[in-house]
């Protein structure tokens, strides 16, 4: 296989992954494609060094990579994120039409809104494992986290994001 | 609408689209696999010690003129003290 090929396979492999990784990070898929991309230039960059790894070694390579940008870029990623919670709050004006269009796009942005509020462990794993399709052992290994922890991570996101839906679909009276 | 289906619904939303990775590879591709070579973009600002020290500005050349300019007119300033000791 030559190494445009081979890379291709890396990169449809793990690109969902990296990129999931750095929306639970960012909050935002194109500051997160920008970002994948990033990693996968280096990677290309990297090939005479990457060709030479088995394949569990060139994923932690690139989550290495990737955990490094988001370090460089985590001020930046705080303004973001602040940016998209703020919108994910913005209240619907009282009296829409609820049609069930406007009721699914209210829904969908108290979701992204209780997964923007998650602490970043949780919203990060929960980004790989749904947007990704990781699961906790891959999840666990590219964090460097042990499975178990990736799956109490995932349990206590969900459990935030039912309690976050309960108050939607039932809203306390007065509150 | 369960809490997967909500789930799947968010993942859905922030995944980045297929033909979007496609540009993206092709972007890359376009870029030699070189360790040495430069990076295509910069993801985060460079601090204001970087930019002081390696933003490009004006070429090198109209440094390289502008120092020759000046050069000549340091000479030319200062010969006739150096003629008169």
């Amino acid at each position: 296989m030559d190494s445009q090929a081979e890379f291709r396979r890396l990169y449809e492999a793990h690109r969902a992954a990296v990129h999931a990784y750095f929306t639970g990070r960012t909050g935002d898929r194109q500051a997160s494609a920008d970002l994948m991309q990033e990693v996968f230039l280096r990677a290309w960059q990297h090939w005479d060094t990457l060709a030479g790894l088995p394949e569990d070694r060139r994923r932690a390579w690139l989550f290495t990579v990737a955990r490094n940008l988001s370090v460089d870029t985590a001020r930046h990623q705080r303004t973001q994120a602040g940016t998209e919670r703020a919108l994910a709050r913005e209240p619907v004006p009282v009296g829409a039409p609820a049609s069930t269009a406007v009721l699914g796009a209210e829904r969908a942005a108290v979701v992204a809104g209780a997964i923007a509020e998650l602490p970043e462990q949780q919203r990060v794993t929960l980004a790989m494992a749904a947007a990704g399709g990781m699961n906790s052992a891959e999840i666990g290994t590219a964090l460097g986290v042990p499975a178990g922890t990736v799956r109490y991570r995932l349990s206590l996101a969900r459990r935030s994001l039912a309690e976050a839906l309960d108050d939607y679909d039932h809203p306390q009276e007065g509150s | 609408m369960n809490l997967d289906d909500d789930i799947a619904a968010w993942a859905a939303a922030v995944r980045l689209p297929a033909a979007d990775a496609d540009a993206i590879f092709r972007q890359i591709m376009a870029t030699e696999p070189a360790r040495s070579a430069a990076p295509v973009r910069a993801v985060t600002a460079p601090s204001a010690h970087v930019l002081a020290t390696t933003a490009p500005g004006l070429g090198g050349a109209w440094w390289r003129q502008q120092a020759a300019g000046f050069a000549a007119r340091m000479v030319a300033a200062t010969a006739p003290l150096t003629y008169a000791a």
